[in-house]
Parts: structure tokens; sequence; C-alpha cells
């Protein structure tokens, strides 16, 4: 887990701060009604076209692997091998994250369906910080 | 006043790249420094340097220094009565930095001008290097938690080179023939960090950093210094009787993010540059005679060479096999060893390209690793930044 130094002051990884936020947990994007670009976290001006007018769009917690890694030398704090995955999200947009609770890698493919689920993420100043992982959705 | 063929390269110079424990960050700056002004073929006096940019992307944090800002090159060089501006853009760092130069001298502000950079990489232990600590470091990214666990500089390029297998039909091996390419070519550079041979086998059998990259699909984080003293063409002939003109230059962006990206087996930031930098020099891939393009992983180079034209997608390594990019061959690509095996001091590896080119471009590297030279043009590009989001392309040549 990545630990930063102890917590000192207020901090964008205070819980209040950050369970509130409506992109992190309730996964709000944002679509551009100009060029139907599909970003997350939302933003105020379209990268793609540099509209003003990107309304919130509600990103889906299922979809399929885009592109992936299998990660043998992961920063401290994180026991290789891990799987970093883009996913395409069904519904549109992406989520670049991390595989969970993959046995063997050999099981990730381009294409592979995946579900998010929530998971500690790492340690901020003292903190922990959830965020969603992928898991392989199950059969059926 | 146009760029194309009004400003010149009369001097470069450099150190040669590698673990330069032995050597502080301004040991390294002030021999590049020296090594050029010293080798300006009239003589040189660097009081006719008018203004500087100086590259730097780790901005000392990687020997335990402050931000190293334009007041530090002018300490370091002696060179306090002009204005020096950091350039911090990435990996392209050395070939932007390039550009402000030029920039500097065709806008007619400055007769000459300096472009400089250097880094110093080797003294973090490997730990906290870009490959373990992620590139750019850990922790929270606005508002999205999850996507730098896990990160660095490895993952990003493996991210590419598992959906160029999965769209192109690129091979591990493949991507293991780059790295014996540009390491042969090492081989016989003088500046080069790595001199030594590798097969397809010994790259395929280095342990797996990111599947599907190993050990030795990766370049070097590497201490080195390199830079290029422009000037007005016209004001040329005074310094040498062979300067090398700039005939194209730019640089490309797009989204920083990865999961904005339309695709990952294209880099729409050196598509952007390049189009750019052929479009001023008023030329086509095809006439350019030698190129050093950034190959930080061996997968990066076959993309780049397709995105900058001198084959379609999904060519390069077909063409590779045929020896099409050795030294050689009919499009020699990183004669110097390229990023994997001449290094990659971040800001000083754009620098150290166009070093290289005006060696080539001048026939002075001798006869053993000298590129035929037809139409005596050649280019450097980088790309890199977040999430590979910035490109920047230079051509020189031998006429204006
Ligand atoms: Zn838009």
């Amino acid at each position: 887990m990545w630990e930063r130094e102890k917590i000192t002051q207020p901090a964008p990884a205070s819980p209040l701060f950050w369970r509130l936020n409506a992109d992190v947990y309730q996964l709000l994007g944002a679509k551009c009604p100009d060029c139907n670009h599909i970003t997350y976290p939302r933003r105020k001006i379209c990268p793609s076209c540099g509209s003003f007018k990107v309304e919130d769009y509600q990103l889906s917690k299922s979809g399929t692997v885009h592109t992936f890694c299998i990660n043998w030398t992961p920063p401290p704090g994180l026991e290789p091998p891990i799987v970093n995955v883009i996913v395409d999200l069904d519904g549109g947009g992406r989520y670049q994250g991390l595989l969970t609770e993959v046995a063997n890698p050999e099981e990730v493919q381009i294409g592979t369906r995946v579900q998010m689920v929530l998971r500690k993420v790492m340690k901020d100043r003292g903190l922990d910080i959830y965020g969603y992982k992928f898991r392989l959705e199950k059969e059926g | 006043m146009s760029i194309r063929g009004n400003v010149a390269v009369i001097g470069v110079g450099m150190i040669p790249f590698g673990e330069l424990f032995e050597k502080s960050f301004n040991d390294m700056a002030q021999e590049a420094f020296m090594n050029c002004v010293n080798n300006v073929d009239k003589g040189f006096d660097p009081k006719d340097i008018k203004a500087a940019w100086f590259g730097q992307w780790s901005g000392g944090g990687m020997i335990g220094q402050g931000v190293l800002a334009g007041t530090s090159l002018a300490t370091i060089l002696g060179l306090r009565d002009i204005p020096i501006t950091r350039i911090e853009n990435g990996c392209p760092t050395g070939n932007d930095t390039f550009r402000n130069a030029v920039i500097g001298v065709a806008s007619g502000a400055y007769d000459v001008c300096l472009a400089f950079g250097a880094e110093k990489m080797r003294d973090k232990p490997g730990v906290e290097s870009l490959v373990a600590a992620g590139g750019g470091g850990g922790g929270i990214l606005g508002l999205h938690p999850s996507w730098m666990l896990g990160m660095g500089g490895p993952v990003l390029q493996a991210l590419y080179a598992t959906r160029q297998m999965h769209e192109l039909g690129y091979t591990m091996e493949d991507y293991a023939r780059v790295a014996v390419k540009n390491h042969h070519n090492g081989v016989a550079c003088p500046y080069a960090e790595y001199r030594f041979e590798v097969s397809i086998e010994r790259v395929l059998n280095s342990p797996v950093v990111c599947w599907p990259l190993h050990l030795l699909d990766c370049c070097p984080q590497t201490d080195g210094a390199a830079c290029a003293i422009v000037c007005r063409a016209d004001l040329a002939k005074k310094y040498t009787d062979k300067p090398v003109y700039v005939l194209g230059t730019a640089t490309g962006v797009d989204y920083q993010d990865m999961w904005d990206k339309h695709s990952f087996i294209e880099m729409l930031p050196t598509i952007k540059a390049a189009k750019a930098a052929l479009t001023m020099a008023g030329i086509a891939p095809n006439d350019i005679d030698l190129a050093e393009v950034h190959d930080c992983f061996t997968n990066t180079e076959l993309m780049n060479i397709e995105d900058i034209g001198f084959c379609k997608k999904g060519e390069a390594a077909a063409l590779l096999k045929e020896g099409y990019w050795n030294r050689d061959g009919a499009k020699p690509i990183n004669p110097s060893g390229g990023l994997k095996a001449h290094g990659h001091p971040i800001a000083a590896t754009g620098l150290g390209q166009i070093c290289e080119n005006f060696w080539q471009l001048r026939e002075e590297v001798g006869q053993e690793r000298q590129v035929k030279l037809k139409n005596g043009i050649a280019l450097s590009h980088n790309v890199g930044g977040g999430g590979f989001g910035v490109s920047a392309i230079n051509i020189l040549g031998r006429e204006p």
C-alpha cells in the first residue's frame, strides 16, 4: 500500500471530502453533447473538442478488457504479479485500474468480461483509501 | 521569418551517457558544454550566445537538489547575462528545448541560442526509479483513486504492446528484434551506455518486467548531458563551413490520460508532430536518410516508425526482420543505439539524438557506423510525458 507521511492537516484524503464526491464512488463521468466523448473524472471542458457544454454521465460498473499487462515489478507495497487493465465500460467510457482476485493472470485476455468491486486501494497520510478494482465477471 | 532553412546548427556536444556516479550534475553539464564550444570548427566565444533554453525533466529531485531553473544553468555554465528558461515537457524535453532555441533565432529576437539538456537519474536506487516507483509518483490524481495503482513507465507501454500484438499480430520476438538491432548499433557508438550485443533469446529469457515486456525490452535510466548551438543561417559560416540546417521542428500533444485515447496502436502526438515538421520541411518521410526515434521500449520503436510515416501501420516488424531499419539498411533507425542502448537521460536524450544526427550528416562518426546519405536529411523524435501525450520532432538537413 502507498504510505505517505502521517496526516497532520486536512488533505484530499479526508474521508468526508472523498465520500461525498460523486465522481469517486458514484462513478459520475462527463459526456460531451458536441462530440459524444465520454471522460472520467468529470471535467468542465471536453478534452476531446473543447466544448464547455459537457454533461454528467453515469458510468457503468461492468465492461470488457480493452488492454492489459501483467506487472511483475509493481511499486513497493503491491505483491507481484498485478494485472493493470483499461476497461471499455458498457455504455461507453473507459476506466483504468487493477484486476483483483485473479488466481492465474492467463485468465485475462483482451475482451474478457469484468465488473467493478470496492476495495481498499492505498493509504494516504494514515487513512485508508477505497476505490474500484475489477474482477472477472462470474459465468451466467 | 519562416523557420525552414533560416536557422543553422553550428556546434553540438555531449558526454558519453551512462551510470556516472563519479560525475555530479554540474560536471556533466560543464563537460557537455565545453565539448560543444571547443568543437565549433572556427572557434566559438560563449559570449555570442544571446539566450538559452535549459531542458530538465526531474527538477533536481533525483539528485536531492532543489528546483533546477534558468539560474542553475546560468551558474553552471557561466552564462549570467542572458535570459535562460527551463523547459520540462516529459521525455520530449530535449527535442522541445531545441525547438524553443530554434524559435528564439527564427523570431529574430536572438542571433545565437543554446539548447541544453542534462539529467542525473542514477543517483537514486532502482527501487525508487521510474520502473518501480511509478511514472511521476504514486497517490491520488484528481478524483480517480485507482488509475495510478501499480503504474510505472513499463506499464504505460505494455498496455500499448498488448494491443499491438492483438491488432497487428506483433509478437514478443518482434519486440526483441528491436533490442537486437539497437544494441548492435550501440556497440559501435562511443557515446552509448550499453555497448554489448543481445540475441533474441537473451531478450526473451530476461526477466519479465511487465508482460509482454522483458527487462531487455526496456531502455535504461541514465545520467547524461547534451547540447546544441543554433544561429541565424546567414551567420553560420562565421563559425563553420559545414553548418547543418533546421528544416522542420514541431511539438504535438494529445490526451494525457490513457483511458481517453482513441487507440493503443498509434500515438497521435507523434502523428501530429511528424505532420507539422514534415510540412514545414516540405518533404515526405521517404526523403529522410536516417532517424533517431524514441525506443524507450522496443514496441514503442515499431509504433513510432509507423506513426512518423516511414511505413504503413503494421508493417514495421516485418521490415525490421528484413533488415530495412538496420544501420546499413534502406532506412537506418537509431544508428546511435537509440534509448535502448545509448541510454535515456530524459532531457539530454533528444539533444543527444540531435548530436548524432549532426555528426551523421557531417559524416564524422567514422566509417563503421556512418549511414549512407542520399538527401542529407535526418530526423529526431521523442514521445512521452503524461500518458505519452507529448511528442517533439526536429528535422535537420545538410542544405538549407
Ligand atoms: Zn467534445
